[in-house]
């Protein structure tokens, strides 16, 4: 409990900064323009050069206080032009043109080229010099110039600061959640209903005398819904063993065949019954999608299955799979991760394991330490997001302020 | 006409469906399968149309179209193969025909090879005989396909010319003139990516679009648009999901530049036999749960 | 008549049909190209037979539906296969690895590609096929590891920043939208799409759906009390979200159908 405060309060105050960020930065209204001067306007002051941060080493900070001709005395300012160089008293020609703002605008990032050859080069490590032109209708003001100043290419993005902020948060609870696991600390997950049926579907295929096909979809053995699935497998083949039934698993990739095939084997010996283990039981049939589930189809109308379990990686050949079940009159089972599939599967099976359920089932019936772990610290992550969405949605409610459009757009410098 | 005909056979045909449900007989799948034939067959042969208003999602695309100054450059990404072409080809075809009205600068890629090819038809079924005036390498300009996915997007967030050294025809993208000030994706105006797949809308949101900062909106099979849904408004600026999509933009553009009237539009086409086999399965649903309810009626009874 | 003697006749018909339509479609070919008129009057008709094959699965298994289905998945193997060959080897490597071959294969060579580092990923590629030899199988874990380090780790930021970090962002919704008081909310209530009463509604629809869809898939509390009444509602909001992602499917679908019956009325029977 004292973690989810403190990580509440974390969030809370990290939000917070960035409100008050949101507040005090401001955009002054551009100023209006007058008619056409006779003589050029004041030049702009206090000409500031920094490194672009969060960059390459490119990119050159170009700041300064507006021309007192912008919107005010002889409000003959229309843009300002800035220009640069490798030397502050380099001849006119030498100085390239970086970039136009309106005007209004005190400041321009001059994200110059990488390549050498460029005409927009820009090097790294090297003295630049500035100035910034008022410019009016057909004048310019006097340059204010500055200079030198160096890009440098930064180690460090600062943008990305609330991605390192979640990642830490999340590191931290996952090695917690999985120490706690590795301890023997008894780690809650509440039952699925999708789980809880396995054992009754089972039950009726033993008193059916018909088979359970498991179909562990058509992903590779990198897929983390196969991965899941595997673990699931594993107990059904155990309960099949003790039951003395039997089962179909047929596969699209042959690592993910080698795999369920020991899967499966060890469900069985870990059940007392090895020699009940039929080697042709978990068999490869093709690794194209259409042609697999054109084979499954026909194993379910040819063996009538009492069960179907549909665990792991679905595409479009979800609802062929389903709906033949249906037609051969089986109970199903189905979970994927894909969620444009899992509309087909709650149409069609009796019960469904929703995306995340998955994962969920795999580490409730496993028990491994790292599954337990990660489920319970992307819990945590989740209830942080929802007293994160919840307490800062009450305080917009409260304060009748905007100031929380985009806590985690805000630029960090 | 063909509406009163299409209503009298299909209606006809339902009722005697229903009636042969609350009998408690089994309606062979097949004959639901004749029926969503029919349904769009006769639809087609009598050519229903209906009319067409943008939804926001949409018009919110067409306005940052019709908006953007004369000039800007805008990305358009085929993403997409024959077996979505019926549903996405139209969304892109109307893309072309509004980017080069409006005189923007086309940028035309692909990050699925089959998209290349249908790039090629939509140029020259389209582009070629619509624009005789837009000029290749000023007004519009293939890259290509490029192989890598998402792996593309993250090279040309930074550089174009790496990933693509020249175009889709051989020539050095620096002798072309519309790509003069143009280093990166960042220098673009507007990405659009047309496809419903992986690499698809998401990779261009993922890896472009919100990293860089850049506007990007989105044509999506009807398939893969739920999962889209939640990058609008924010991180996509409008989204066109499927034939629907595709037809409200049609409608938009007709209405706002009435030259294309006539330019065949076939996504608007396409939304009578589609609507008429929404109405029939809806039809379909219906009677299923009569016989359903009725049939657990009888069991209660009994 | 026994099947055998049916599918016979079948076949029969169905060549027949095929003959009679492969003269018509060349016949009526627009081209003053005779040899292209007969090219387009096969290709049209092959590809009514096999639209009509795949179809015929409605009504049962047959060859023709097994033949289609053979020829696509047959074809689609060798055309990846090539593609895969001039879009990587030749589209990607050939480029940067060799003048000479850039000429060869007619593609422009770039000049400040780094032609030694290209050989890194062509090593650790080959290295990936490995996994063909049972003996020699382990060397293809480091490719693996190589790719499946480093696509988690360019994939975590961007999915984080756009599917978590920007979602919780997008989360921050007005939940009374230009509210002036509960009399001037009355005074203006209207269904308009773009009425206050909708924005007010889409919005507070979305924060509950988001609530309550993180409350169902939150596994370390049972769903009981309010937090069960949550859970409930989370999982109806799903299903109606399933609900309209099944009905978009449909709609995809349709499409499909639409445009081959299309193909069949417009290009093979000429009534549109």
């Amino acid at each position: 409990m004292k973690y989810i405060i403190l990580l509440f309060l974390t969030c809370l105050s990290l939000c917070l900064s960035q409100a008050i960020l949101a507040q005090t930065a401001s955009s002054d209204p551009p100023a209006e323009a007058a008619l056409v001067p006779s003589e050029p306007p004041a030049p702009p002051g206090n000409l500031t050069l920094k490194d672009l941060p969060n960059d390459d080493g490119h990119g050159i900070a170009v700041k300064w206080d507006l021309s007192p001709d912008d919107g005010a005395g002889a409000k003959s300012v229309i843009s300002y032009d800035i220009y640069r160089s490798l030397s502050p008293d380099a001849p006119d020609s030498l100085w390239k043109k970086a970039g136009t703002v309106v005007l209004g605008v005190k400041s321009y990032a001059d994200k110059g080229n990488r390549e050498s050859d460029n005409d927009d080069y820009l090097p790294k490590k090297t003295n630049l010099y500035y100035r910034v032109y008022a410019v009016g209708a057909g004048v310019r003001s006097v340059a204010a110039a500055a200079g030198p100043v160096q890009a440098y290419d930064n180690w460090f993005n600062t943008l990305k600061v609330p991605e390192l902020i979640f990642c830490v948060v999340f590191l931290i609870l996952t090695v917690r959640f999985i120490n706690m696991a590795k301890r023997g600390i008894d780690l809650y997950v509440r039952p699925l209903a999708g789980i809880e049926a396995i054992d009754e579907a089972i039950g009726r295929a033993t008193e059916m005398g018909k088979p359970i096909l498991y179909c562990l979809g058509i992903g590779t053995a990198g897929d983390i819904a196969t991965i899941a699935s595997f673990t699931i497998l594993g107990r059904v083949a155990r309960k099949v063993a003790e039951y003395q039934t039997s089962m179909i698993v047929p596969c699209i990739d042959p690592i993910v065949m080698t795999i369920a095939q020991e899967t499966v084997k060890a469900g069985y010996a870990d059940a007392g019954r090895p020699d009940a283990y039929k080697e042709d039981s978990v068999y490869y049939v093709t690794s194209q999608q259409f042609p697999y589930v054109a084979a499954v189809n026909g194993t379910i109308i040819r063996e009538k299955p009492a069960t179907n379990i549909y665990l792991g990686y679905f595409l479009a050949e979800s609802l062929l799979l389903a709906e033949t079940g249906v037609m051969a009159g089986s109970i199903q089972i189905a979970g994927t991760d894909q969620v444009s599939q899992l509309p087909f599967f709650v149409v069609a099976c009796d019960y469904t394991l929703l995306g995340e359920e998955l994962y969920a089932a795999s580490a409730y019936l496993g028990r491994e330490p790292l599954l337990l772990g990660t489920l319970k610290a992307q819990d945590y992550l989740k209830a942080i997001a929802l007293v994160c969405i919840f307490a800062l949605l009450a305080l917009r409610v409260f304060t009748g302020a905007d100031v929380i459009h985009k806590p985690f757009d805000m630029p960090w410098w | 006409m063909g509406l009163i005909i299409s209503a009298v056979v299909i209606g006809g045909g339902l009722l005697w469906i229903l009636y042969l449900s609350i009998k408690g007989q089994d309606v062979d799948r097949r004959i639901v399968y004749l029926f969503v034939g029919a349904t769009v067959a006769l639809a087609i042969i009598f050519r229903l149309e209906f009319g067409e208003v943008a939804t926001p999602i949409v018009k919110s695309v067409f306005d940052k179209i019709e908006n953007l100054p004369a000039g800007s450059k805008i990305v358009l990404s085929y993403d997409f193969d024959p077996a979505m072409a019926p549903e996405v080809n139209p969304m892109a075809n109307a893309f072309i025909r509004h980017i080069l009205e409006k005189k923007h600068r086309l940028f035309f890629m692909s990050l699925w090879a089959t998209g290349q090819s249908l790039l090629s038809v939509s140029l020259n079924d389209v582009l070629k005989p619509e624009f005789p005036d837009a000029k290749y390498g000023v007004d519009y300009c293939n890259l290509g396909y490029k192989a890598g996915n998402e792996g593309v997007l993250n090279v040309v967030i930074t550089n174009f010319r790496k990933m693509f050294p020249s175009d889709a025809n051989g020539n050095s993208l620096d002798s072309l003139p519309m790509f003069k000030d143009v280093e990166s994706l960042k220098d673009m105006d507007l990405l659009i990516s047309v496809g419903g797949g992986k690499p698809g809308v998401k990779e261009w949101v993922l890896f472009a679009g919100d990293p860089g900062k850049i506007a990007t909106a989105g044509g999506s099979a009807a398939v893969s648009t739920p999962l889209l849904y939640p990058y609008w408004p924010r991180q996509l600026i409008g989204l066109l999901g499927g034939t629907k999509g595709a037809a409200e933009y049609e409608a938009e553009l007709i209405k706002t530049h009435p030259r294309f009237k006539d330019k065949g539009m076939p996504a608007l086409r396409m939304m009578g036999p589609q609507t008429m086999a929404h109405v029939v399965i809806i039809a379909f649903i219906v009677i299923g749960n009569v016989a359903y309810f009725r049939s657990r009626r009888k069991g209660k009874q009994s | 008549m026994t099947s055998k003697t049916a599918m016979r006749i079948l076949t029969a018909i169905v060549a027949l049909i095929f003959l009679i339509s492969w003269i018509m479609k060349s016949g009526s070919g627009m081209s003053d190209s005779a040899f292209t008129n007969v090219r387009d009057g096969f290709l049209v008709t092959f590809a009514v037979f096999l639209t009509l094959s795949i179809f015929s699965f409605l009504y049962r298994d047959n060859p023709f539906y097994k033949f289609a289905e053979s020829l696509y998945v047959g074809i689609s193997a060798g055309y990846w296969m090539c593609y895969g060959f001039w879009s990587t080897v030749v589209g990607n490597f050939v480029p940067r690895a060799s003048r000479s071959l850039s000429e060869f294969f007619h593609v422009p060579y770039q000049e400040h590609a780094d032609h030694i580092l290209i050989y890194i990923p062509i090593i650790f590629g080959l290295i990936l096929l490995t996994r063909l030899l049972p003996k020699i199988g382990w060397l293809s874990r480091w490719s693996l590891a190589f790719i499946i380090g480093a696509t988690a780790g360019l994939n975590l930021t961007r999915y984080l920043r756009s599917d978590f970090i920007s979602q919780v962002s997008n989360s921050f919704i007005p939940l009374f939208v230009d509210w002036k008081g509960v009399g001037d909310f009355v005074n203006h209530i209207s269904l308009a799409a773009d009425g206050q009463f909708i924005a007010i509604l889409s919005n507070w629809v979305i924060f509950v759906g988001v609530m309550c869809g993180l409350v169902y898939f939150f596994f370390s509390k049972e769903h009981k009390g309010a937090f069960g009444v949550a859970s409930r509602v989370g999982i109806w909001i799903l299903m109606v979200t399933f609900g309209a992602s099944f009905g978009y499917t449909v709609m995809g679908r349709i499409s499909l159908l639409v445009g081959r019956i299309t193909f069949l009325f417009g290009d093979w029977l000429n009534i549109l």
